[in-house]
């Protein structure tokens, strides 16, 4: 049910659109029906020796790795050692903070985010993001869900309840608000407002989701709904998380990057990191010697 | 044991904490209680008939039949009064009745010219009158009982003359005869003080009721009225019964105010009853009654501040405020974002802020003084109008002042609105100037009408921003933005320092202290009910 919307949500967005703004195709054009081993290995998150500094510090140092499309793909490791630098260099959400400076080069949908001529504003929309602390707008539950929406021009009453509708039905959400959408975000319960904060990225129809610790604020049982959701939604998007919980990460997702003091030390499948890890570093990590 | 004593230190710093806020409460309800009292005074008093006749003739309030019946009925009690000083000013003052002996005698003369009658009989009774003009002025003048009666009696001879019949020279008599009798009862060797404490007496009686109906109306309004208040009445009352005199006690001391009774000093006179007469009746000479004046609030003033109330000074005032936040508002919030949304603080920015809070500390009259120098005499002229005090350059100069408060207020709330907030709009695509105007400036809001608040208070209680560039003590009502106008913090200021007639009329200053602070009050309310109905929306309750 959930992925079926997720689909009609897809099938909807009639202008496929590139960062750049140009005609060109999303790549993930085509849409997976079902979940399988068999996985899609086409990259939409490309890093190529990327390097990120805070002034003089780095934050991560030449980084190399393929995140494919529609797989949960979870980033682990130590606090500080830049995964989450990392992450919010996808969308470059980290260009807010003053003095930070990149090397090497970061592929969204093929096209290097940090080229001049890439669009903020059609980047962003593409790749959407949840953060740590649920962050609703102090606005009504309909207007936080329309809030990307509405950036896009999109400004018909119906379209707009139709989008909200798909949006918080695809995050799980809908049955808990429909009754009053206009009721505040600040008055949810931590959970519902992360799944808000979801149904408001989703909103945009981005291909990529971006997540920073989204569970690391709430108790187990929001934490669980999140999982639930993230696993319904891994057909339809390409999901990155960012986790401290090791478990979380053995749970949702399929491929699992380590990362320590700032660099990728290792990136695999999920079972494969923790089962049967390559390198010492990552074994001492997931089993706990470490960290 | 160690639990009581840090429980005892704990409320002991909470008292200490405490005690500032109650004596700042306290030294605030020292203040203002009195003023408060004093300004209600302007609103809510016992008015005479004078009140409601000032009502009537100057500004059109009040049921003019009935006010003129209630008036006339305090004239009739009031005609005892003066007709004891009349009888009593016959006997007494000199100069008067000197001035009428000689009245008497030129329309004697001009009366004879008239008559077509001989040379020779003209000069006779030219002199005869001038002798009698002269008897008359030597006997007003002369303080001999015995030389009177003489003087009076040879005048009074003449009076069955025929030449005199029924010429205005008859009246030569009966001024003889009504000072004769006059005279009989007066102390003449008192004369003197008594003329000089009777003017004093008039004067006095003057203020109370106001012109006699026979007298015609002075040109000035605050002389047309006697006293329009009860207090005011009876402050007189208590200086026509009671004579301020200084008295040496003991030679090389300093001298000593008393009050000496005006009914011992005038005992032995006519006028012995007038006091008692007065100090009974006054009630039905005045008429008071208690007067809710609601118009105060929106009635003109006549003449400056003495009469009438302090409409065009709430006007001005509420102008002069929101016109100036008209132009402080966007421009500190533009300024605030700026100061903040930039990513990069460099010199440029830092230098800028350390010029706004240099300039918050800069003295009100500073910027009255650069109020005057750019916007009067530079800006206007730019744009054709005239270089003169307005409207316009009065609350420019308030915005200037209070920018400020303005931006660092801004500032602040735009601060504290969470990061996360940008960031979850900026991830969405939104563009830095939507993030601002969609998520930063609502949340912000609550913080933004503090600085408004702020402002506001400010603003609408300056006076020295607008001595030069806006304001007037008495004038016209403005009917464009490049007038002058009244406000009720400069009002309050000339009251204090410049006009005379506040120390009659202070209950109007006290009046419009009160009502500006009370002004104050409710625009801050009204701010404040607005930004708690802001923070609700924004909690989500």
């Amino acid at each position: 049910m959930l992925s079926s919307t997720g689909r009609a949500l897809k099938d909807s967005d009639g202008k496929p659109g590139s960062i750049q703004g140009s005609k060109e195709e999303r790549v993930s054009g085509s849409i997976m029906a079902t979940r399988s081993t068999e996985k899609h290995h086409s990259s939409v998150i490309k890093a190529e020796h990327f390097s990120f500094y805070y002034g003089s510090k780095m934050g991560v140092k030449d980084i190399t790795m393929e995140i494919y499309a529609r797989t949960v793909t979870a980033i682990i490791g130590p606090s500080g050692c830049g995964k989450s630098t990392f992450l919010r260099s996808i969308n470059r959400i980290n260009d807010l903070i003053p003095n930070t400076r990149v090397e090497g080069r970061m592929l969204v949908n093929g096209q290097d985010v940090y080229d001049k001529r890439v669009h903020l504003v059609n980047l962003r929309q593409q790749v959407g993001m949840v953060f740590q602390k649920p962050n609703p707008f102090p606005k009504s539950v309909f207007d936080n869900t329309a809030y990307g929406p509405r950036l896009q021009g999109i400004n018909r009453r119906g379209d707009l309840q139709r989008i909200v509708e798909e949006s918080l039905r695809a995050a799980a959400l809908w049955d808990e608000v429909k009754d009053d959408l206009k009721k505040s975000a600040l008055a949810l319960s931590g959970g519902q407002q992360q799944r808000l904060c979801i149904a408001r990225a989703l909103a945009t129809k981005p291909n990529v989701l971006l997540m920073d610790e989204p569970c690391s604020a709430l108790d187990p049982i929001a934490t669980g709904k999140i999982e639930d959701l993230i696993d319904a939604l891994r057909n339809d998007y390409t999901i990155v998380i960012v986790t401290h919980n090791m478990q979380q990460a053995a749970r949702v997702s399929e491929r699992t990057a380590f990362f320590c003091l700032g660099e990728l030390i290792e990136y695999d499948s999920t079972v494969k990191i923790f089962r049967n890890p390559g390198k010492k570093q990552t074994e001492d990590y997931v089993t706990g010697r470490f960290g | 044991m160690k639990v009581i004593r840090r429980t005892i230190l704990d409320k002991a710093f909470t008292a200490i904490t405490a005690l500032p806020v109650v004596l700042l409460v306290a030294a605030l309800l020292v203040i203002l209680t009195p003023m408060l009292w004093r300004g209600a005074g302007a609103v809510l008093f016992e008015g005479t008939v004078e009140w409601r006749k000032m009502q009537l003739a100057e500004f059109g309030h009040g049921d003019e039949a009935g006010i003129r019946a209630e008036a006339d009925q305090a004239q009739a009690a009031r005609a005892a009064v003066y007709e004891m000083i009349d009888k009593f000013k016959s006997g007494v003052d000199a100069e008067q009745l000197t001035d009428r002996a000689k009245e008497i005698y030129r329309g004697f003369g001009k009366e004879l010219q008239r008559k077509d009658m001989p040379r020779e009989q003209y000069t006779m009774l030219r002199s005869l009158s001038r002798e009698i003009r002269d008897k008359l002025e030597t006997a007003f003048s002369s303080s001999d009982i015995g030389q009177i009666r003489e003087l009076t009696n040879d005048v009074l001879q003449y009076e069955t003359d025929d030449r005199f019949k029924g010429t205005i020279a008859r009246e030569f008599f009966q001024l003889a005869r009504e000072y004769r009798k006059a005279a009989a009862t007066v102390n003449l060797n008192k004369r003197s003080e008594y003329a000089r404490d009777l003017a004093e007496l008039e004067q006095i009686i003057r203020e109370m009721f106001g012109p006699r109906p026979t007298e015609e109306s002075p040109a000035l309004a605050q002389f047309r009225y006697g006293a329009t208040r009860w207090d005011q009445a009876q402050d007189l009352l208590f200086r026509l019964l009671w004579k301020e005199e200084w008295v040496e006690k003991q030679p090389g001391q300093p001298l000593v105010k008393i009050a000496a009774s005006r009914k011992e000093q005038f005992a032995e006179t006519e006028l012995k009853g007038m006091f008692d007469l007065v100090e009974n009746n006054l009630g039905r000479m005045l008429n008071p009654k208690w007067t809710f004046y609601w118009r105060y609030f929106t009635d003109d003033s006549t003449p400056g501040h003495y009469f009438g109330g302090i409409g065009p000074e709430i006007l001005g005032t509420l102008i002069l405020t929101i016109l100036s936040m008209a132009f402080v508002v966007p421009l500190g919030l533009i300024s605030a974002a700026y100061l903040t949304e930039r990513t990069h603080e460099g010199p440029v920015i830092r230098i800028i802020r350390m010029c706004i809070n240099t300039l918050a500390g800069v003295p009100s009259i500073v910027f009255g003084l650069f109020g005057m120098a750019f916007f009067v005499l530079f800006f206007l002229p730019l744009f054709g109008a005239p270089s003169k005090p307005c409207i316009l350059a009065g609350s420019l100069t308030l915005a200037v002042l209070t920018l400020p408060v303005m931006i660092r207020s801004s500032e602040e709330a735009i601060r504290t609105v969470p990061q996360t907030y940008k960031e979850a709009s900026l991830a969405l695509g939104a563009s830095k100037f939507r993030t601002f105007v969609t998520v930063t400036l609502p949340v912000a809001l609550p913080g933004i009408l503090t600085g408004v608040i702020l402002s506001l208070s400010r603003v609408a209680g300056e006076t020295a921003p607008i001595l030069f560039t806006a304001g007037i003590a008495v004038g016209p009502v403005p009917k464009s933005l490049l007038q002058t106008t009244r406000t009720l913090s400069y009002g309050s200021w000339d009251m204090a320092v410049a006009d005379k007639l506040a120390a009659l009329v202070p209950h109007n200053q006290y009046g419009m202290v009160v009502t500006l602070v009370l002004l104050i009050l409710c625009l801050n309310a009204l701010a404040i009910v607005i930004r708690s109905r802001v923070l609700k929306r924004l909690k989500g309750h």
